[in-house]
């Protein structure tokens, strides 16, 4: 089933005097449940396509579509509350809240998601999770005590707590080795099938796409 | 979950800056205007101790009431309309004690009047911090304009004038001394009817006050001053949030983007400012107040709730819109520069 479409989305960024138009026209479908791969050379435009597809920022032209509704019609406090509480998203960097613990930012997020969870319901929810990304321990720990391998499984963590519908990930395993990388795509395969999270993810990394389900390659801001 | 507090106590030392910045401007705030305000009482505590009124002085003396003379006629018709109006003088002079030592005080002669103090001939009653020099009731004083002698009669709180103790003597002994027939002054306190009276020109307390030189140039500079350190505590407030939320962009790229409200970012920056002013507001209240009691004799600081509670309000609408103006970048925040700038 498609529950997210990207039609004809364009983007021109203006520079000075200079306009460039990164992305010509792409066309592509996420189906529910499935892992969609985005790839293609530095500068192709993966981030820009992605990040539009968020709601981070606006196409210039172009149609989005998810679960039915218009986002491109959308107000900036309509988009707003998709994204927290129906989008989840992983970047490059953890991107923690250094003053929260591990525990604590998914208590954020959950709260910014306004998830209508009791408070022992949360906890059970939270445990659960920090279970799936073995971190029980360190729940009390803050990001700076962390290492980037752990930092990056709590952005993961943070990224489904609130069960989204739509994971956006761009180069999630960048910063880490290939040992912990496979274990990070493992993990986002095991929650996303088990939770029926739909995700688009941004690569570089040739042994990332064993684990998608589709594979969308990208060239001069076009979908090849 | 409160973020504001978790972020309090995260860092604790950005913040106890920041707080130890707004307790230093406004417990120096605080002092300057207590001393403000006790030199003013210094100077003034005989006028500004006394009711709301009208003062009237002859129109002639172009407002300094040691040239006025009020003509008795008109005091003799006011005073006999008015029962609680009074006619009055105040001179500068000295006092010589029995072993010659000579002291500078306000001399001050008044009709029959609950307002001021009713002396009679002979006798003289003087401000408390005479007292405290050594002065006793029953010592005899000297004046080398008087023939006779002053016999200390008692002693009042708080009667300054000019920056000198405020000497009550008998209208009869004033006469002599200055060689005047005439008062100085007419005052007529609130509640009656203030008429216009035919070459005689009306002041209110304040009017009258700033009629003397040295008052209005002191409280001018003084008051120049207290305004300067807000005016600088303002910026400071506004300068330092700023820094603080520019710090802090990334974080708040990041909250913006996994869905946090403008509003709750705003929320979160006004819960800090108010709990670091509150805070240090408490401490420059608590020792400016102790500073109130423990203030040398000498010195005239004196510092009123009224006072203290006005400037706590200033500092904290000043705080207030130092953080809300610093703030306004937080609304321009976009989601995706925290994400396109590295680590966080
Ligand atoms: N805000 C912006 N303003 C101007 N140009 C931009 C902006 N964002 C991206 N670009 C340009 O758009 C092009 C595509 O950038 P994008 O980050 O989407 O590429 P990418 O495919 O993700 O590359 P990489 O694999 O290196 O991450 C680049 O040439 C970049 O310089
Ligand atoms: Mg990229």
């Amino acid at each position: 089933m498609t529950i997210f479409t990207i039609n004809d989305v364009r983007k021109t960024f203006i520079t000075g005097e200079v306009a460039e138009e990164i992305l010509k026209g792409i066309d592509l479908s996420l189906q529910q449940g499935e892992i969609t791969a985005l790839v293609g050379a530095s500068g192709s435009g993966k981030s820009t396509l992605l990040t539009i597809a968020a709601g981070l920022q606006p196409a210039s032209d172009g149609q989005i579509t998810f679960n039915g509704r218009n986002m491109t019609d959308m107000s900036q406090e309509q988009i707003r509350k998709v994204r927290a509480s129906e989008f989840g998203f992983v970047f490059q960097s953890a991107h923690l809240v250094p003053f929260l613990t591990v525990e604590e930012q998914l208590i954020l997020m959950l709260e910014v998601s306004q998830s209508k969870l009791k408070k022992g319901q949360q906890k059970k929810e939270i445990g659960h999770i920090l279970k799936l990304i073995d971190m029980e321990h360190r729940k009390n720990a803050y990001p700076a005590s962390l290492s980037g391998g752990e930092r990056q499984r709590v952005a993961i963590a943070r990224a489904i707590i609130h069960k989204p519908k739509i994971l956006f990930a761009d180069e999630p395993t960048a910063s880490l080795d290939s040992k912990r990388s496979k274990d990070v795509m493992e993990l986002i395969r095991n929650l996303t099938k088990t939770l029926n999270i739909t995700t688009l993810m941004v690569t570089h990394d040739e042994e990332m796409l064993a684990y998608a389900d589709h594979i969308i390659t990208m060239k001069d801001g076009l979908v090849e | 979950m409160n973020i504001a507090w978790k972020e309090i106590k995260k860092s604790k030392v950005r913040f106890m800056i920041l707080g130890s910045i707004v307790f230093l401007v406004s417990f120096l705030t605080f002092i300057i205007s207590g001393l403000a305000n006790g030199l003013s009482q210094d100077n003034a505590a005989l006028i500004k101790n006394l009711p709301d009124g009208q003062f009237y002085m002859n129109e002639d003396a172009e407002e300094t009431y040691n040239l006025s003379l009020i003509d008795p006629s008109i005091q003799e018709k006011v005073l006999s309309k008015q029962e609680q109006a009074a006619a009055l003088s105040i001179q500068m002079g000295f006092l010589n004690d029995d072993e010659d030592k000579q002291r500078s005080v306000a001399f001050v002669t008044s009709t029959d009047s609950t307002l001021f103090e009713n002396v009679k001939e002979g006798e003289i009653v003087l401000d408390r911090s005479l007292e405290e020099e050594g002065l006793k009731v029953g010592d005899t004083l000297t004046n080398n304009q008087f023939s006779g002698k002053f016999v200390v009669k008692g002693f009042v709180d708080q009667q300054k004038y000019s920056h000198a103790p405020v000497a009550f003597i008998n209208m009869e002994n004033y006469k002599e001394m200055h060689r005047v027939n005439e008062m100085q002054l007419l005052f007529i306190p609130a509640g009656n009817e203030f008429p216009a009276i035919k070459g005689l020109q009306s002041f209110s307390n304040s009017e009258f006050l700033n009629t003397i030189p040295s008052y209005s140039a002191e409280q001018l500079s003084l008051n120049m001053i207290v305004w300067f350190l807000i005016v600088i505590s303002g910026l400071l407030f506004a300068i330092f949030f700023y820094m603080m939320n520019v710090q802090k962009i990334g974080l708040y790229g990041i909250l913006k983007a996994i869905g946090v409200k403008t509003s709750t970012l705003f929320k979160m920056m006004w819960t800090q400012m108010l709990f670091i002013t509150v805070i240090a507001l408490a401490l420059s209240i608590a020792l400016s107040q102790s500073f109130n009691f423990i203030a040398p004799d000498g010195m005239p600081f004196s510092l009123t709730a009224v006072t203290t509670v006005q400037l706590s309000i200033v500092f904290l609408v000043i705080g207030f819109v130092g953080a809300t103006l610093s703030g306004i970048q937080i609304k321009k925040v976009e989601p995706l520069q925290a994400i396109q700038q590295g680590e966080v």
